[in-house]
């Protein structure tokens, strides 16, 4: 076996170097943030109020409400388990509005906002109104939607949801519009991230064939992202249920509003039994993209 | 097999006259990539109707060559003519219209794995389409266009596959898509990019048969760049060898020399 020379040596060194500076600024980065917020593992252990709520809490997960814990009960009431499955129906309802507008939105800005539609052709071509478009206007057209869906991302939707309400007062409308903004802004960025990333080889061969621009996007480079888009567009659909029950403490009648309200009541057997509700929608839609994933992605 | 061809007319050299095959016309032609030069100064006429053999060695520039007579990519130097037709002059839309024209088989195939034949095969015909027109038939086929789909794809051997997933077939089957994709271009020139390099050897004689077979009976003027000089010599009655960017023969198969097809190959002195 040949000896390492030194200079050789000062070039296998240099490759390590950078990665290994790498990996320490992450670890002290998160040691200096816990530092810099002064978390100490003693501040988990409550106080004697504390215990008490959390054991009142914690010890019903196991023994969630059948029927209503209230002793008092209108005749006219419904159920507990068919309420909460109303709620949950709500809570869907509110989802698919927000997610149906949010797929819209992020379908068309994820195109402005793709590199990919107005890259010219490698081969370049003669000057005409398509080239004109492609050099002054697609780039500023670019731009602005990137920073416009940076702006539909960087508002939660809990305050998109209180702008709104002080806006429009509490109307279905307001709450999917509050869900949609930064869902569309967070499919816009993602899909047009994955369409820029998609492999070029179709799209080089359609644009051989004479393919137009739009036709190259929508039928070479989309479908090919499309697997990984779809298995997005359902994580945002599990993120858009938890949001919508959220948005029933602003008093819509989701999940939400249901658990706030047992809450109050110290009735902890119902906020189990609507979270539990949660739950199952959860796992309903998990199961539901897996089956489609294995049908139509693999 | 379907594709098996007679030996008598493989080698067909004459041809119609009627043919509606492009014609190509290189002069000169150069192409740089920043310090590398894949063309160097090429002088190349292939008549309406031929069907001509690239061979070299990988890297001599057959690629290069290929995409140049659909215009994908630009002389550095030198001119490109597609029926007379200089692709430098031409504006964005009529290249368009030349390209469409002229169908490709690459390769890699370029096929989009996670669509049904069906729809990889509609793809050919976009360049035809109005922005409108692409999206129904892409959406919502056409009979018609499913029909001649099937029609061609029976040509090709594999009709039974039009509604499965791509991603689902052989290497074999695959190639046939690519080339079903290319044929519903209805094209007047065929160009493939190595289309033996995808399967086994005895497919790839398949692949080759079949093009220069399909070209034939269509009047296409087909060009294929191959490195087995065994296929190339069976199947093309002309051959063009590659070197290093440079024509260094072009004639008739027969003529050429076993001492020209060793220089061809000749690792030493690339």
């Amino acid at each position: 076996m040949k000896m390492t020379r030194s200079w050789d040596r000062a070039f296998l060194h240099k490759g390590l170097g950078v990665r290994r500076i790498l990996i320490l600024a992450i670890l002290s980065g998160g040691i200096w943030a816990f530092v810099q917020l002064d978390l100490n593992p003693a501040d988990l252990v409550p106080t004697s109020g504390g215990v008490q709520v959390a054991w009142a809490f914690f010890s019903r997960a196991l023994s969630p409400a059948i029927v209503y814990e209230a002793e008092f009960v209108p005749s006219d009431t419904p159920p507990l388990l068919w309420k909460a499955l109303q709620a949950a129906g709500t809570t869907v309802v509110f989802a698919s509005a927000a997610m149906s507008l949010a797929l819209i939105w992020g379908l068309l800005l994820g195109f402005l906002a793709s590199s990919s539609w107005w890259v010219g052709d490698p081969a370049g071509g003669a000057g005409n109104v398509t080239a004109f478009v492609r050099r002054s206007i697609a780039p500023v057209v670019y731009g602005s939607t990137r920073v416009l869906i940076a702006f539909m991302r960087s508002i939660h939707e809990l305050i998109w949801a209180v702008l709104f309400l002080a806006a429009f007062g509490l109307s279905h409308l307001s709450a999917v519009i509050a869900i949609a903004i930064p869902f569309g802004g967070t499919l816009a960025k993602i899909f047009s991230e994955m369409i820029d990333e998609a492999p070029r080889d179709v799209a080089h061969a359609f644009r051989g064939s004479g393919a137009s621009a739009t036709h190259v996007y929508l039928f070479g480079l989309v479908p090919r992202a499309l697997p990984d888009m779809t298995a997005y567009s359902f994580y945002r659909f599990e993120c858009a249920l938890r949001s919508s029950a959220i948005l029933g403490f602003f008093g819509y009648p989701t999940l939400g509003f249901y658990i706030a309200a047992s809450f109050e009541n110290l009735h902890y057997g119902e906020v189990w039994t609507y979270l539990y509700t949660l739950l199952v929608l959860v796992i309903l839609v998990d199961w539901w993209s897996g089956a489609l994933r294995k049908r139509f992605v693999v | 097999m379907m594709w098996s061809v007679n030996e008598g007319n493989r080698k067909s050299q004459g041809r119609t006259s009627s043919s509606r095959g492009a014609s190509f016309t290189l002069r000169k032609s150069s192409v740089v990539f920043g310090s590398t030069v894949a063309l160097d100064s090429v002088d190349l006429h292939i008549g309406s109707g031929e069907a001509v053999g690239f061979v070299g060695l990988s890297g001599a520039g057959k690629t290069t060559l290929l995409c140049l007579l659909n215009g994908t990519v630009r002389p550095t130097g030198g001119t490109v003519q597609v029926d007379g037709r200089d692709l430098a002059t031409l504006s964005f839309e009529e290249l368009r219209k030349v390209r469409s024209g002229i169908g490709f088989v690459h390769q890699d195939l370029s096929l989009i794995p996670n669509l049904r034949v069906l729809h990889n095969v509609l793809a050919g015909r976009l360049g035809k389409l109005s922005f409108w027109g692409g999206m129904r038939a892409f959406l919502f086929p056409q009979r018609r266009y499913v029909h001649q789909i099937h029609e061609i794809l029976e040509r090709v051997g594999i009709p039974e596959k039009i509604y499965e997933r791509t991603d689902r077939l052989s290497g074999g089957q695959r190639q046939r898509v690519a080339i079903a994709r290319a044929l519903f271009q209805e094209p007047v020139g065929l160009l493939a990019d190595e289309p033996v390099s995808s399967v086994d050897p005895a497919r790839a004689r398949s692949a080759v048969s079949l093009l220069t077979e399909i070209s034939r009976e269509q009047g296409l003027t087909l060009c294929v760049s191959l490195h087995n000089l065994h296929l190339a010599r069976e199947f093309f009655p002309r051959l063009v060898g590659l070197r290093a960017g440079r024509v260094v023969f072009d004639r008739a198969t027969e003529q050429v020399t076993e001492d020209e097809f060793e220089a061809l190959y000749d690792l030493n002195g690339v």
